[in-house]
């Protein structure tokens, strides 16, 4: 799908006249639906409606060997797929360069030791950690999958529960870990500070955010900045800015992450629980 | 030997508490997406299969275009945290190429291909969560998602598990415990309405004199699974239907 | 202030569910399932059918239609199937020798001949090579086109035309996609609304909403765009309310036409344009709309 000029102007000028395509500014967001626990297999999961934008993001956790140079800390990788149901062009490898895209963002947002502290994972001093699998699947595209995937991939490590551990033996080089089976015994992460996205696009003379698949077109340049606790984790930029405007990008970002963590961390405290819903309603 | 005998207990219940010729409960739900033509969603128990189906459109590459038919090409994929153990692809390997090509044959024995010269028909599969009878589920959740698009088809295509327990006794639907456990497993995918047999796929070996009864159960299991599915195809088109007031249907 | 982000937990009331709007029961044929049995041989096989011994069986899901002894079953969603004289809505995808491939939501690209356009200077004029050769001026990929579909070859591609002031490429404006079940058939597609909004609603789901038309603008064979003019604010206001009260009926799977949006319009109005992205608003919107459509029939039918 590409659009015609017309449309492109119509929208350029929609955005210099602060009034969007849909009626929304410049900061205006789309309806998010946020739906956690919804993955069985899983220790944590969530599943992300961004309009027509579909994400769900799994936790799993599993034991392993910290790294020599960061001994009391465990591990967290991400790993995005972007499914075919997306959009035929995915189909076999062709949606895998987005998705190493969106995890490499995702793992430089995430390296920074204040966003999520990785010393709550430690289980034996260079021994034993918990390596936290964050894997997202992408359903569906429409538009401004940055901020989808880090909503998603924040709300699934807030439903994360990390088993407890209810006593290890050492024996010279084997270390047993006796894992509590009870399911109710776990503890929670700190998500707090885990970083947001924002991209943040620049149409003509101005930045929005949340840009939809037209939107995304008609963009010259965008920044995606991770904001974790009024701190910048993360900048990347897209295309060419001058030095003012990326400023301007900066503050539009950071403002509209600090909104968007407030809300997003409301609703998870009061996820109901044990609800059914899942793809069936 | 005595692994099998576990699989029915002495008042006929299994492992789940389910009787051996019962299905585990299916629900499912059509129109899930907006951008392709046709989707679905289905569970089975606990598997979990979402399904897109985009075409009948242009075929991408012209030189594989058919003048007098469209091609069907399918994807399985599997969601890398669908299964207990953390997979570490989602598509490309064996098993799921494998499934991509049976999908395939199952799916053009009743697609009217003849339909839609030039055109290509995409169907993509997308396991969520695997609990046994993931090819099943596929093709089910597939058939629900060509229903969706509008694509014409001879009828229902369903497919089903079934296993041997205890020996002698035939059980339908088998979930992953089951499938651990042991007896071989039997999926067979048909058409039920005139009870022809599509594809037929077995593991592990048992004696031929145990094969009639077994295929019969499956069948009879796809059977039930066409009923659920045509009342919730017949119950999605009526909602969707009456909401437009059926103003542009003529009669 | 700058609008709320709404984030909420999905929950069975939030999502939206088709209410129905007529209570008619239709018999729904799925496909396996026999429409005609084989003592009835009088009938001629339509669409969404096939014979099987002589029994006649669907093939698709959905409603039986009967025309004399043509039979089919329409499906419920599927690609745009034309006919000809219909109104559609395109996005040029390809430019070829003598003709151009547009997207029409149909199985396979619709065709625009350049032998079927009005060119600019007079409409009978010869097609030279000169012209051959500025078809990328005329119209390029991505542009969006209006036209009708002139015949339908064999094999199932369109083949369009644009030779009526009417039709011609589109100017601003906003492109809405819905199911083509939803538009309903009339006679004209080309509507100019009361609150400054012209929208054009193509049988094969695409609808175009622009701003209004004017008509002392000489129309040169409609291959001028004017992208210097800015949209007044006041009319871009009421076109994304129409984008958006469209939506929000189509969600609904309400059938658009030019009385049920300019209702749901009027609806609309106690919500802000950005608040009709919201669920609830979206079906309070359809539901309202439906109410008055409802009362608008009892009325004409007393």
């Amino acid at each position: 799908m590409s659009l015609c000029e017309a449309e492109k102007t119509f929208i350029l000028h929609g955005v210099a006249e602060n009034f969007r395509v849909d009626g929304r500014d410049r900061e205006g967001y789309r309806p998010i639906e946020l739906e956690t626990d919804i993955v069985q297999h899983a220790f944590g999961s969530a599943r992300l409606r961004l309009a027509s934008t579909d994400i769900l993001a799994s936790v799993k956790i599993e034991i392993d060997t910290p790294l020599p140079e960061k001994p009391f800390e465990g591990k967290i990788e991400f790993f995005v797929d972007c499914s075919a149901n997306a959009t035929p062009d995915f189909e076999g490898r062709g949606g895998e360069q987005l998705a190493i895209e969106l995890a490499n963002i995702l793992t430089s947002a995430y390296s920074a030791p204040q966003t999520l502290d990785l010393r709550e994972l430690c289980i034996l001093k260079g021994e034993k950690c918990w390596k936290l699998y964050v894997d997202i699947l992408v359903l569906e595209c429409g538009g401004n999958l940055y901020d989808a995937i880090s909503l998603a991939v924040k709300a699934a490590l807030f439903n994360t529960q990390v088993p407890k551990i209810n006593n290890m033996t050492i024996d010279g080089e084997n270390v047993d870990i006796d894992v509590s089976e009870n399911l109710l015994d776990c503890r929670r992460l700190n998500v707090k500070h885990a970083p947001i996205l924002v991209t943040v696009c620049k149409i003509g003379e101005h930045c929005i955010v949340d840009p939809s698949l037209e939107e995304e077109q008609c963009m010259m340049s965008s920044v995606v900045v991770a904001v974790s606790n009024n701190h910048f984790s993360t900048i990347t930029s897209m295309g060419s800015l001058h030095e003012e405007t990326l400023f301007e990008c900066l503050n539009l970002g950071h403002k509209v992450a600090v909104r968007l963590n407030q809300t997003l961390i409301e609703t998870l405290e009061k996820m109901p629980q044990n609800q059914d819903v899942g793809f069936l309603k | 030997m005595s692994a099998k005998q576990q699989l029915i207990n002495k008042i006929g219940l299994r492992l789940d508490g389910r009787r051996a010729n019962e299905l585990r409960r299916i629900r499912c739900k059509m129109g899930v997406f907006s951008q392709p033509d046709g989707s679905a969603y289905i569970e089975q128990g606990l598997t979990k299969v979402l399904a897109a189906v985009y075409g009948p459109h242009q075929t991408r590459n012209k030189q594989k275009a058919q003048h007098d038919a469209c091609i069907i090409n399918t994807q399985f994929s599997m969601a890398v945290f669908s299964t207990t153990d953390r997979k570490k692809r989602p598509r490309g390997d064996r098993k799921s190429i494998e499934l991509s090509v049976l999908l395939q044959q199952a799916l053009s024995a009743v697609i009217e291909t003849d339909l839609y010269p030039f055109s290509q028909i995409d169907v993509y599969v997308e396991v969520l969560h695997a609990d046994g009878g993931i090819y099943a589920a596929c093709v089910n959740a597939a058939t629900l998602a060509i229903i969706d698009a509008g694509i014409p088809i001879k009828e229902y295509i369903c497919a089903c598990t079934a296993s041997l327990a205890n020996d002698d006794v035939p059980m339908l639907d088998i979930s992953h415990q089951e499938e651990i456990l042991g007896g071989p497993t039997l999926t067979i995918t048909a058409l039920p309405m005139s009870e022809k047999i599509v594809l037929m796929e077995m593991s592990q070996r048992f004696h031929l004199d145990h094969l009639p009864k077994v295929l019969d159960k499956a069948l009879e299991g796809c059977k039930d699974i066409k009923e659920i599915l045509d009342e919730a195809v017949k119950d999605h088109v009526s909602k969707i239907g009456s909401a437009t007031g059926w103003a542009n249907a003529s009669s | 202030m700058s609008q709320t982000i709404h984030i909420r937990t999905a929950s069975q009331e939030n999502r939206i569910r088709p209410l129905p709007s007529s209570q008619k029961n239709h018999r729904i044929f799925t496909p396996g399932e026999e429409v005609i049995k084989a003592a009835h041989t009088n009938f001629v096989r339509g669409h969404g059918t096939y014979e099987d011994d002589g029994d006649l069986k669907a093939s698709v899901a959905g409603v039986k239609e009967q025309v004399n002894k043509l039979i089919s079953v329409r499906p419920l969603k599927s690609r745009y199937n034309g006919q000809v004289g219909e109104v559609l809505v395109g996005r040029i995808s390809e430019v070829q020798q003598k003709k151009w491939k547009v997207e029409t939501n149909s199985r396979l690209d619709s065709l625009l001949q350049l032998s079927s356009v009005n060119l600019p200077g007079g409409e009978l004029r010869r097609r030279s090579i000169e012209d051959q050769h500025m078809m990328r001026q005329y119209l390029q990929e991505g542009d969006l086109i209006s036209a009708e579909v002139q015949s339908v070859f064999t094999d199932g591609t369109l083949s369009l035309h644009t030779r009526s002031l009417r039709y011609g490429k589109l100017g601003q404006g906003i492109l809405v996609k819905v199911l083509p079940l939803l538009i309903k058939k009339c006679k004209i597609h080309f509507h100019n609304l009361p609150f400054g909004v012209s929208l054009i609603l193509g049988n094969n789901g695409y609808v175009f909403i622009g701003p209004p038309i004017n008509d002392k603008e000489g129309n040169e064979g409609g291959f001028v765009q004017n992208l210097e003019e800015v949209v007044p604010k006041e009319t871009r206001e009421a076109m994304a309310r129409v984008r958006n009260c469209i939506l929000a009926l189509a969600k609904n799977f309400r059938m658009l036409f030019d009385t049920s949006i300019v209702f749901a319009y009027e609806e609309s109005l106690k919500y802000n344009v950005h608040e009709l992205l919201l669920p609830e608003a979206m079906v309070d919107v359809a539901v309202l709309t439906q109410q008055r459509l409802s009362m608008l029939e009892n009325y004409e039918s007393h």
